[in-house]
């Protein structure tokens, strides 16, 4: 069934995807010409601009994304343990962790970021709770799934001699999944970085605010070294993240 | 009885950690200028939002206007994830240790670290003056991404492949073209597409933000609601888009347990 209906609908789907985002070689080649508009300011960068006006920024995006990656992980840390079937036997609570998990991961970072500014205001703080969101929605993912294919045996031991529930899960579930915890921490906390840049965009703090306002305007010659601040940056934090995997695991 | 204590090194690296946490979130939340106070009446604001969209702006007129634009981030995403498979297919074989040359695919594994470096919205406002305001820059900035991060995924799935099939073909005398065919093409192929499907997912949800730039889709509609502060119709958008996302999710992730476990053989 999937090769005979699924490759053939994949391929018309492409077509029609393609003719839908219009792929137009006309108006391809008409704006081909502006290219320079982009070209001569972007590989002229202007660096004593960029960190006059963009380190205390950049400083307030990587703020954004510690503060909001240490939240939204350790908030998500006990709502796994509801949202898996190994430690949580009630079925409604099960279903009510697991939808609403699966319900945040769908609404994107910068979305929240919109629904925030709009609800506590403009400023990092907005930025915050945005990543905070996403941070959840992928920890909640990424370790609900973990403690699922944990070993149940230490569970069971614990309570045959004698353990509460919440006791049995403190003491043999929560060390079995620690280590993959960090591990998914520094992952995400890499991906809150990246995620952190742009928020700034829709008002919600960091050095995306920065890139905007000199977007509209197409100073090229001024994003660029803004970006490749925020690529050092990103690079440095994921050479620390890496090494402190290592050290830690 | 007592409990046997955990070595000194493991101890202080517990206090460590447990430091470096809340001193970094202290120091971020000072920073940012962020107080608990804020953090406890943020929920009753996101009420205040969400209760002013409800009941939904289900109009004709609403409906007529968001379905479209959510429709264009479904054409993006997928547009965007056939331009990063068609192009990241060929690289990955480049990239990957076991098939190219060592140097060639350190180099080709560095190119695609740094596209994989730029965020789509970031290549969006920089592809918007050549490619023009519309959903064909967002398809383009998503590809250029898709094709690091599948660039990246497809080819550590090739430098994992059983080497055997590819003994066994070059002993029955197979030439390295028949080696990649018939061994390597077929080992790697169901993983791979799965990628694909799962870039796809995600595509889908980087696609319908890219409109805050412009650059087609979706999230110029929220964007534009919410700053005119028609929330009914803002809730609307924003509704629209989870629902298409939690189907297309659902489909994606049916197909992709079907390619990777197979079909169910009944004895």
């Amino acid at each position: 069934m999937l090769t005979v209906v699924g490759y053939p609908f994949a391929l018309f789907f492409s077509i029609f995807s393609f003719f839908q985002v219009g792929f137009n070689i006309d108006d391809f080649k008409r704006n081909w010409e502006n290219r320079k508009l982009v070209t001569d300011t972007l590989f002229d960068p202007k660096w004593d601009w960029a960190i006059e006006n963009a380190s205390l920024a950049l400083l307030e995006t990587i703020q954004i994304a510690i503060l909001a990656s240490i939240l939204g992980c350790f908030i998500a840390l006990p709502l796994s343990f509801y949202a898996s079937r190994a430690t949580n036997q009630t079925t409604f609570t099960y279903v009510v962790y697991k939808s609403f998990l699966n319900f945040i991961r769908t609404i994107p970072d910068l979305f929240w970021a919109m629904l925030f500014t709009v609800a506590v205001g403009l400023g990092p703080f907005a930025g915050v709770l945005a990543l905070v969101m996403f941070s959840l929605a992928i920890m909640g993912k990424l370790l609900s799934e973990t403690i699922d294919s944990i070993d149940l045996g230490p569970l069971e031991a614990a309570k045959a001699s004698g353990a509460k529930h919440t006791q049995a899960v403190f003491t043999s579930a929560l060390p079995q999944i620690l280590p993959n915890f960090t591990a998914y921490f520094l992952y995400i906390f890499e991906l809150c970085i990246r995620a952190s840049v742009i928020l700034g965009l829709v008002g919600a703090g960091g050095v995306g605010r920065i890139i905007e306002t000199q977007r509209i305007f197409l100073r090229f010659d001024r994003i660029s070294p803004i970006i490749v601040l925020i690529l050092i940056a990103v690079i440095a934090i994921e050479q620390f993240s890496v090494w402190l995997r290592r050290k830690i695991l | 009885m007592s409990v046997p204590k955990q070595p000194l090194n493991q101890r202080v690296l517990k206090y460590v950690i447990t430091f470096l946490i809340i001193a970094g979130s202290l120091w971020s939340a000072s920073g940012l200028e962020i107080t608990p106070e804020r953090f406890l009446t943020a929920p009753s604001k996101v009420w205040i939002l969400i209760t002013a969209m409800f009941p939904l702006d289900l109009s004709q007129e609403a409906i007529d206007r968001i379905v479209p634009k959510v429709g264009e981030s479904l054409f993006i995403a997928w547009a965007g994830t056939v331009i990063g498979a068609f192009f990241s297919f060929p690289i990955a074989f480049l990239a990957a240790n076991n098939f190219s040359l060592n140097t060639f695919s350190r180099v080709t594994k560095q190119i695609l670290n740094v596209i994989r470096a730029f965020p789509e919205l970031i290549l969006a406002f920089v592809l918007l003056p050549i490619t023009g305001l519309g959903p064909l820059t967002g398809t383009l900035a998503v590809g250029i991404h898709s094709i690091g991060t599948l660039g990246k995924l497809s080819s550590e799935v090739i430098e994992g492949i059983d080497e055997g099939p590819l003994e066994s073909i070059k002993s029955s005398g197979g030439s390295k073209l028949n080696e990649l065919f018939f061994g390597v093409i077929p080992q790697v192929m169901p993983t791979i597409t799965s990628y694909w499907l799962y870039r796809f997912e995600i595509n889908l949800r980087a696609s319908a933000v890219l409109g805050v730039v412009g650059a087609g889709g979706v999230g110029a509609e929220l964007i534009n609601q919410l700053r005119f502060r028609d929330f009914p119709r803002a809730g609307t958008v924003l509704v629209v888009t989870i629902v298409m996302v939690l189907i297309v999710d659902a489909i994606s992730a049916a197909i992709r347990r079907r390619i990777i476990k197979g079909r169910d053989i009944k004895v």
